[in-house]
């Protein structure tokens, strides 16, 4: 593994420039994935390759759901925790990336503060990089398994042929500006012919979104803003509410009235449509930009599909990248 | 350099002085240190060149007064820091580049805020001009440690030699402390040059507000933040009538305001780079660290309108902002890494792809820019620098306007390589420089055009030494 030629070393930065064809095979490789069973410890096609977890921002799920699908696959798994790390004795992301790589890993999955961290990785090091939310750039991983979510909630037959949301109209709700999985979303849905109404404030929804696709080639989908919510529930196929990010604000940023405006509760999720589904990469903060009756409505509610689409999605990944 | 020759004949060039409007095919007889003839007549001065002179035939170069950078970074002093640049090393670059005198910034340190230091810069300047270098002339703090808050003493500054006073780096933010330098640079008669960019505006910004910025999902940098300090400082200094200069404007708003101030008779001027005329800012994409800059590139529409403001004569300098960085300040995230590229060696030919590729202006109009102009602006021309005349001093650049080659870094005399231009292929090329009378740069350039004279000798060298 240390002497990997770097030429064929493959990663995963960003959503961003993948085919519709890619996108889609990701996706219903992970949906065959489901039907496989777990070969126990130690076993599966990916079985004496590491990878390692280096996360330097706190994660629950995205950090548990990559080591299972690597476990799922056979794989060894280290973890870094950046708080008990000499990150913060003031080493920099690639030192300790070095590091860890150096210990002989095939794969490393990071998530850190700065855009672009997991693209600085892949330049400098021979193992496969998984980008797991990179600032506010992207998240690739959340954004596939989001994708795998709705592809098999819109599927027509029993298996996912890539068209199924063209000229669909999906909803990204909240504070857009900050959000690497809105991003990787856009992309994937956009490259899949989707088009997508991103709403908020206008402060969170900077006009420069409207652009953010331009060089898509062919442009199959579309994007929009909105900062009405109300004004365009009727007409969505599919709502995507977003976490509103305290930490990453002052509150003032966010306003008193942003869950007046921008949540979704019960008479707003009346008027979607009846097969609209709702979508929330998590943790939410419960009634606030969701309330928790449509949260845990198992008909509306496609929450807990995209957390167990998200280990076989990473399984489909690790795949790709390393066997 | 021991054995340069006191006496130079620069012969058969297109000599271009833009402040007297001379443009014509002539000789230059160079000797102690001054120029003693220029002559259209074609081969008149030959009979000047005699043993131990140097003639160079610069047939198809343009002869033009040294070029003049007023906005460098040479690092020096740098107590506590990284070495990435000396004066000795950067008035080399320089010289090489085809500057005869830069301007170099006060962000040192200590900060060149003290007479003291300037001292000190001035000694290193001196020997490092000795060396082959340029001449350095040194821009100081307009307030201590470039704190934003006490002044520094102008007068004592002024009369040791400061050419211009600027927090380069960071603008004077406060309005009350902005007032009082632009009176106190005005007493001296000398200019203030501003760092236009809004504090509060640009925390944690690293590249244009754009959908690039919005793509790659880094801070975007507002171009109000460049044109609402400029504009803050353009009112007051309406009333106070300071020579005040907008340093590497970067967006079309900052030309409508200077444009403004200018038509209401303000002594305002302002200066370019070569970054912010030639590239973008989706140049950042792919997390380009070498395109990170301060202030940042900007659009497509603000690239037109700078040429453009150059054209109407609204800008009217041309600066480098050559700024050293060692490679793992570059080598790092975009929102970690340095702000800044180096531009002594190859801005000339930028400028020109920038400009006179394009039409925007011709050789005089553009030399003009890189000669008097910046020399008017950091009262130069008093002294004679900026322009050829019979006895003023003989610092004089040589263009080859047709030479195209590939810009490489690596090859640069700074200790740093981080240029943006890396494997840009351009055209033109400043062959030779003479900084007061002697040749320091160009034996290898000219190596070839020139063959040797009042011999029998059938050896090739690249210069007679008759």
């Amino acid at each position: 593994m240390l002497t990997a030629d770097p030429a064929t070393i493959r990663h995963l930065l960003q959503l961003e420039g993948h085919s519709a064809t890619e996108l889609t095979a990701l996706a219903k490789r992970a949906a065959e994935l489901n039907h496989e069973p777990d070969r126990g410890p130690g076993h599966g096609p990916l079985a004496g390759k590491t990878l390692a977890n280096l996360f330097f921002e706190d994660s629950t799920r995205t950090r548990l759901s990559f080591t299972r699908a690597a476990q799922r696959m056979g794989m060894h798994v280290l973890d870094l925790y950046a708080k008990s790390s000499s990150v913060s004795k003031g080493e920099t992301l690639l030192d300790t990336a070095r590091n860890v790589h150096a210990m002989g890993v095939d794969a490393i999955v990071v998530r850190c503060t700065p855009s672009g961290g997991p693209a600085l990785l892949a330049d400098h090091l021979d193992c496969s990089i998984i980008n797991a939310g990179d600032g506010k750039h992207e998240h690739p991983t959340q954004g596939l398994l989001d994708l795998m979510t709705l592809l098999e909630h819109f599927k027509v037959g029993q298996t996912i042929t890539g068209d199924e949301l063209h000229g669909k109209r999906i909803a990204i709700v909240g504070d857009i500006d900050s959000s690497r999985v809105a991003r990787s979303n856009i992309h994937a849905l956009t490259t899949l012919g989707a088009h997508v109404v991103l709403i908020g404030p206008p402060k969170l929804v900077p006009e420069t979104f409207l652009e953010i696709t331009k060089h898509l080639d062919p442009p199959v989908g579309s994007v929009e803003i909105a900062h009405d919510l109300d004004a365009v529930l009727a007409d969505l196929d599919a709502i995507m509410m977003l976490r509103v990010q305290f930490e990453r604000h002052e509150r003032d940023i966010i306003g008193p009235d942003y869950a007046d405006k921008f949540g979704l509760n019960q008479a707003r999720a009346a008027q979607l449509k009846p097969t609209a589904p709702v979508l929330h990469p998590g943790p939410i903060n419960r009634d606030f930009e969701l309330a928790s009756a449509v949260a845990d409505d198992p008909k509306r509610s496609l929450i807990m599909q995209q957390v167990s689409n998200g280990v076989v999605v990473r399984m489909a990944v690790l795949e790709k990248l390393l066997a | 350099m021991d054995q340069a020759p006191t006496k130079i004949v620069l012969r058969g060039g297109r000599v271009i002085d833009p402040a007297s409007g001379f443009d014509a095919s002539a000789d230059i007889l160079i000797e102690d240190g001054r120029i003693i003839e220029i002559q259209t007549k074609p081969g008149s001065l030959s009979g000047q060149h005699q043993p131990g002179s140097l003639l160079l035939d610069v047939e198809g170069c343009l002869v033009t007064p040294g070029l003049i950078d007023p906005h460098v970074h040479l690092r020096e002093p740098s107590v506590g820091q990284l070495h990435t640049e000396t004066i000795a090393s950067g008035s080399r670059g320089a010289a090489c580049g085809g500057f005869t005198t830069v301007c170099c910034m006060p962000n040192t340190s200590p900060a060149l805020d003290c007479v003291d230091v300037l001292e000190l810069v001035q000694q290193q300047a001196t020997k490092a001009m000795l060396a082959g270098g340029s001449r350095v002339f040194a821009v100081v703090c307009a307030t201590l440690g470039r704190k934003g808050a006490a002044t520094v003493d102008f007068s004592a500054l002024s009369d040791a030699g400061a050419v211009g006073f600027s927090d380069d780096g960071d603008a004077v933010a406060q309005d009350e402390v902005m007032a009082k330098v632009l009176r106190e640079v005005k007493k001296v008669d000398r200019v203030f040059m501003q760092h236009c960019q809004d504090p509060v505006m640009t925390i944690g910004s690293v590249m244009n507000t754009s959908p690039t910025a919005t793509r790659l999902g880094l801070i975007g940098w507002p171009p109000e933040a460049e044109s609402t300090l400029l504009e803050r400082d353009l009112k007051l200094n309406a009333e106070i009538g300071a020579n005040y200069h907008a340093q590497h404007l970067s967006s079309r708003l900052s030309i409508a305001a200077l444009r403004e101030a200018q038509s209401a008779g303000q002594n305002a001027t302002g200066e370019a780079s070569p970054h912010h005329l030639l590239l973008t800012d989706e140049f950042c994409d792919g997390y380009n660290t070498q395109a990170k800059i301060n202030p940042p590139l900007r659009s497509a529409e603000d690239v037109e309108a700078l040429r453009t403001a150059i054209a109407q004569g609204v800008i009217t300098v041309l600066a480098t902002d050559h700024a050293p960085h060692p490679p793992q300040t570059k080598d790092t995230d975009f929102a970690s890494a340095a702000f800044g590229t180096i531009g002594l060696e190859c801005a000339l030919p930028l400028y020109a792809q920038a400009l006179i590729e394009t039409g925007v202006l011709n050789w005089p109009q553009m030399l003009a820019m890189m000669t008097i102009n910046p020399a008017r602006l950091v009262g130069l021309d008093d002294r004679g620098f900026g322009t050829l005349q019979v006895g003023g001093t003989a610092d004089i650049t040589i263009i080859d306007p047709e030479m195209k080659w590939k810009i490489d870094p690596n090859a640069f005399h700074s200790p740093c390589n981080n240029s943006m231009f890396a494997g840009f292929s351009v055209k033109s090329r400043a062959v030779a420089t003479i900084v007061a009378g002697r040749l320091v740069h160009g034996e290898e350039a000219l190596m070839g055009r020139n063959r040797p004279t009042g011999s029998a000798t059938s050896d090739q060298t690249p210069i007679s030494h008759a």
